[in-house]
Order: structure tokens, then sequence, then C-alpha cells
């Protein structure tokens, strides 16, 4: 019963957000409740945002719903050492979102190379042998950086954070998520 | 630019060592200012969560070169604890032969101290911040003079899965020793095992240095003052004293605070980077520099892990980041059919879903990795083992091209494994992989590829016996600068296999105190 004590205690103790803007006002919210919202996005275009989507989603399958274009998109607008991002303790130098950017249109680059269309247009199992390639490093002529396997590495990373870094992932493998203090906005 | 009051001694850095100098000189009634780049976190601020805890760690600003680097990102810390607020918590030492590689080996280096030297340092250390675990089953391997102040910690289903195994192996085993309470100890409470410690444990039954030594420090008069980065270290015309440090606050206003005596703890990477931009005409090298030896022989861990899925709940989301097991019995640096130096096992962690076990098959992605996670979100276990790498001159921290934003130049880290150390770690992997197949779970694999991944970092300002083979002294005294200090895994000379963090403040508290009971000569 101690133990049930202390941590509902420390629940309450939850400090920082995870901001979004809604109309001129900071919101705490989900990213995935800021993607259904359609929260103005800071830093990556409409159209970054889904053609990350759609790498993230095929590699993750749950990401794009799970709001991980708005994550990547806000972790991109605070300052390089507030920001929860995978790359950045991959040893990925800020501004992060040059990483993202030089990523996306690589990809893309390569797919219009192969296949005449971007990634996003791609059938699912194109995607999916385009990311094997990229996993191993093996797409010739590949223009970095970054390189193929951080990118691979970096996105997958977003991906699994979004769908299985939260209390609701872990809810949905049934594995208990057991808090000292708990994420806001369940983060 | 402001002029601070002048301190006895300024102390670069608030993780483990900075926090044991500052509580050491606190006491002797010194006054002592600790400069910490990050922020004063606050224990309501460390928030359970893996995406959330990189906050606590460094964000990059290296440049890396070398074919195996271990960049700086996931090793050190950023704020007040250091990289002691994300620690493991696992908690053995050095042992005997690792003081004396060169002798005995002929390879390596040697440190200018014995166990036999840190023995009552690491005792009092268990006492200071609380160890648990089991002194008389590690006596097998190396003299354990006291016994820890508590006992182990739980083991869970995840890691006691394997101890079988290890005995079928002819492996002993004892519990890890950790730096997590398994008892309520001096005041804080007992660890409730919901394996958050690498992120930051808020309860105070993970002992950083906001919960010990920092806290003592502070409660005692020792002045805090996070977000200030220091870029240089300041000298007399003469250059054989220094006189402070310069530093940057978080509105980027400059500052000089002046000091008797000067430690740097600010870890392996930015140790060097401070003293090589303290450049004078004096030391045109940087600061104590003169033997061109600051930022070499940089270090990291080899670490090989085998993981294991089981058709049973091993309750791996229960536990510590610490292992519930440990051994050293491989860990002669000749044991390894192939290759050179020690190799340590541990086994028993608790995992968190979008870190260990989406990491534990990292090729996996689409509905093969939904797949994977379902079935391993239960039945995941590893045993990792650590690995030696010897000291090497051309692995090294060096000024980069590039310029932090008061112009001063960043640190470019260089490192390359050299290939005793990737036998041995092919070796331990083959040796792993055969003993978690003993414990028959459905599934058994390698992680990480054929070139070992990087745990730790160390080096870089080593400690020896004079100025012809390295920076200070035993105590982190430079060898040309008295009253300039250093602090921290920088000083190893050589690493061994296991956590550095024991040895680590068994080296502050000898170092602190020599420095103590000689203040008034090495201030003069």
């Amino acid at each position: 019963m101690e133990t049930v004590r202390r941590r509902a205690f420390m629940k309450g103790a939850a400090a920082g957000a995870l901001a979004f803007t809604v109309g001129g006002t900071e919101v705490l919210m989900l990213p995935r409740e800021a993607r259904a919202q359609k929260v103005p996005l800071k830093v990556l275009s409409a159209e970054e945002a889904g053609r990350l989507e759609a790498v993230s989603e095929a590699l993750v399958p749950g990401a794009r719903d799970a709001g991980v274009a708005h994550f990547v998109d806000q972790q991109c607008s605070v300052p390089p050492h507030e920001a929860l991002l995978g790359i950045r303790i991959a040893n990925v130098r800020p501004p992060f979102v040059n990483f993202y950017r030089a990523a996306l249109n690589e990809i893309d680059r390569q797919c219009q190379a192969s296949h005449g269309k971007p990634f996003a247009q791609l059938t699912a199992a194109e995607q999916h042998a385009f990311i094997g390639t990229m996993r191993v490093g093996k797409h010739p002529d590949w223009k970095g950086p970054p390189a193929q396997q951080a990118i691979y590495g970096a996105f997958r990373t977003d991906g699994v954070d979004v769908v299985y870094g939260t209390v609701e992932g872990s809810e949905k493998l049934g594995v208990p998520y057991m808090a000292h203090i708990l994420p806001p906005t369940r983060w | 630019m402001a002029i601070q009051e002048k301190v006895d001694v300024a102390i670069v850095g608030a993780g483990p060592a900075g926090a044991i100098f500052a509580d050491v000189l606190t006491r002797a009634g010194k006054k002592v200012v600790v400069l910490e780049y990050g922020p004063d976190w606050d224990d309501n601020q460390l928030i359970s969560s893996e995406i959330w805890g990189r906050r606590i760690k460094h964000a990059p600003r290296f440049q890396l070169a070398g074919r195996n680097n271990p960049g700086h990102g996931s090793n050190a810390g950023w704020g007040t604890g250091g990289s002691m607020l994300h620690w493991f918590a696992n908690f053995p030492r050095l042992m005997p032969n690792d003081f004396k590689v060169k002798s005995l080996y002929g390879k390596g280096l040697d440190w200018p101290i014995s166990y036999e030297d840190l023995s009552p340092y690491f005792d009092r250390i268990a006492d200071d911040i609380g160890v648990a675990g089991d002194a008389a089953a590690e006596r097998r391997w190396h003299p354990v003079a006291k016994n820890y102040p508590m006992p182990p910690l739980k083991s869970f289903r995840h890691g006691d899965i394997f101890v079988d195994a290890f005995k079928k192996h002819d492996i002993p085993l004892a519990p890890m020793p950790t730096g997590i309470n398994s008892t309520e100890y001096k005041g804080r409470p007992a660890c409730i095992y919901d394996g958050w410690c690498h992120v930051g444990c808020p309860t105070g039954a993970h002992a950083t240095p906001q919960w010990t030594h920092l806290k003592e420090a502070r409660a005692k008069g020792t002045t805090l003052r996070p977000y200030s980065y220091v870029t240089r270290v300041l000298t007399n015309p003469a250059g054989d004293r220094v006189t402070g440090v310069e530093y940057y606050d978080a509105k980027k206003e400059q500052h000089v605070q002046p000091a008797g005596v000067v430690v740097i703890a600010a870890y392996s990477a930015e140790t060097p980077r401070i003293m090589l931009n303290s450049v004078s005409d004096k030391h045109p090298n940087g600061v104590a520099n003169r033997n061109k030896l600051v930022g070499k022989y940089l270090m990291c861990h080899s670490g090989a892990n085998v993981w294991a899925l089981f058709d049973e709940d091993v309750q791996n989301y229960m536990g510590t980041t610490a292992t519930s097991w440990m051994s050293y019995e491989h860990y002669d640096k000749r044991h390894p059919k192939k290759g050179f130096g020690s190799a340590w096992y541990l086994f028993g962690a608790a995992m968190k879903l979008n870190v260990n076990i989406a990491g534990a098959r990292p090729d996996l992605y689409g509905s093969a990795l939904t797949d994977f996670m379902k079935r391993a979100a239960r039945g995941l276990a590893r045993v990792n083992v650590y690995g030696e790498v010897m000291p090497n001159a051309e692995n090294r921290v060096e000024l980069g091209s590039d310029k932090d934003e008061f112009g001063l130049p960043i640190a470019r880290i260089i490192h390359a494994y050299d290939q005793d150390a990737i036998d041995l770690y092919n070796d331990s992997q083959d040796r792993a992989l055969a003993i978690v197949k003993s414990a028959n779970p459905r599934e058994a694999w390698k992680g990480g590829g054929p070139v070992p991944g990087t745990i730790h970092l160390l080096g870089g300002t080593i400690m020896g016996t004079d100025a012809s083979n390295s920076v200070t002294n035993s105590y982190g005294q430079t060898h040309e600068v008295g009253n300039l200090y250093l602090a921290g895994g920088g000083l190893f000379p050589t690493e061994g296999s296991v956590n550095p963090t024991n040895t680590l403040m068994a080296v502050s508290l000898r170092g602190a105190e020599h420095m103590a009971k000689n203040f008034s000569a090495i201030a003069s």
C-alpha cells in the first residue's frame, strides 16, 4: 500500500508540457489529437508533413494517426536542448529540421529516379522494398548527408516513440506503464 | 563582462565528480562555486518516459570522426547530476589487474595507483551514497573490504531465467552491486522497481548527486550556477597558476569567476575542449598541455548483447536499469579465444517498449515490427557483455573546425576500435549466445553488427606518474599547474570493462580529500 500511495502522490507532480498552439493559445494535447484537430504546423509545411507521415507509417504502422508529423514539427520548433527527438542523442547536430528536410528530399529524389513518383505515391510493396534497401544503405547514388541508415534509424525511432513510447502504447500491448511522474499529455 | 567575487574553489560540472569535490571542500570550510552548463533539475521534472528522458542528456555540439565513434549525446548528462542523473546504477569496481595492465600484459597503460590505494574509498563511497549488493559473493573475484550497507535488490524472472544457464557453463554469478536502495537508507526510500532509473528517478531511491553529494554540498554552502557555459581557464602572466574561469550565463553575458583552485569535471569530451581553448602565450597548446597529451587516450566500452524471446511472461517491464546479476568470471584479459581485454557479464535489467524492445530487432519495420512488439512486450530478455578497449593515443578529443556561439572551437571526437577490441566483442557475443541458448528460449539472436556498439566515455586527460606520460597525478592535479585539478572518468588510463561510476567516485573522493588536506599549499 505504501508503494501505491507514493506513486499516486507523484502522479500529481507532473511538470513541463508538449504544447501546441491553437488560436494563438498554447494547449497541451496528444500529437494524435493535434493531428485530428488539424493544429497548424510550426516548422514543417503541410506537404513536408504528409511526406514524413508516409515514410513513418511504412516504417511503423500507426505512426501517422499517432501524430508523428505533429510530434516532429513541434519538437523541431523548440530550442535544441529542450528537444525530445531521438536524433538528439544520436549525435545529429541542430537545427534538427534540416535533417528531416534533407532526408525527405533525398528519399523523394530517389523514388522519382527509380519509380517516377514520390515515396508517398508508391504502392505499399514498393515502399516496403524501398525502405529495405535504405536500411542497409544500398540505394545507389545516394546524396547525403544524412546517410540512408541514419534516416532509417531516426524515422523509425520517431515512429516507435509515438506508437509505443506512450502510456497509450503500453496499454495497447498490455504492459503496465508504471510511471513515477506521468508524462504531460501522456508523452 | 562581470567579475564575480573570488572563491576558494571553482568547479566546472555538477556531475558525480564535481559534486564530490564540492562536498568535501565545502565541509573543509572552503567557499565553493559550481558552474554547470545545463539546468538545475528538480526531482519533480524527472518524467517517467524514454522520450522525456532525453532532456537530461547532452544536446549534440560535437564534430565526430573515426571509424567507430561513440559520440557524446547518449553518454553525457546535461544539468545537475551530470551523467549520473541518467546512469543505470550498476556499481561494480575495477579489478586489481586493471590498474597494472602494462606491467602485467605488456599492453595499454598502468595507473599510478593500485586497487589497494582505492579500496578504502570504495567502501566510503558505498556508505555515502548507499549501495545494495552482496560483497561476500564478489570476493571470489576481488577483495571487497567491507560489506555493502544494503542487501541486493530484488531480482525478476527476466534475469533469473538465465541463472541456471550460467551454471551449466560453469560461470558463477553475484548480485549486481547497485547505487539503488533495496531498503530505506539515510532517509531515502527503497526502490519500487518501476524501471525508470535512466530517465531520472524522482523518488530518491536512485543515488544521484541530487540526493547525495551535491545535496550535501549545497546544504553546507556550495553555490551552484546552472546554465553557465565555461569557455576557458584563466592563468596568471607567468602561466604557473590558474586564476579562475571565464563563462557565459543563460543570457549569454560573459563572466569571470576568480578562484584559488579550479577543478574541471566536465566529462571526457568537454574537459579537453575547455583546456585546449585555454590558450595563452605561456600555454600555446592549451592549459597544462605542454606535453600535448590533453585529449589523448579517449576510450569507450564495447557492448555485446544477446537477446532471447521466451513464451512466458518474464516481467521485463519490472525491475531497474541496473541488472540483477553479473560475473567477472571471464575478466582475465587473456581469456578470450581471440582478441585481448576484459569481458564482464551482466543481465536482468528492466526494459521499456520504445527503446529496448523495439531496439532489440532494429532490422524490423512495417507489419513485422508490429508482430514482434506484440510477441516481445512481455517475453524478451537479454544478456550483455561489456568489453574493454585498450588506450590508444590516436583516439582523442581535439578542437574542431566549427565554432560555438561565442566564437570558440567546439570539440572534435575521434575514435576507432582496434582489432583486439573487435575480436573480444565477437568472442563475447559467441559465448553469450551459447549461454542464452542454454536457457531454452523460443528464439535467441545476437544484437548489433560486426562492430561493437559503444558505451561510456573515458580517458582524454589521463593520470600517470609524471608529465612524460600523463596530464595529471593520481589526485587529478595537473602536472604543469598546481592549482588546476581535473576530475571524472577522463582521468582513467585504462578502463577495465565495468561501469566506471564507482571507480570514478572513489578517485574523486581521494583527490578531493588530498586537496582539502593540502589546500593552503595548493591555493597559495
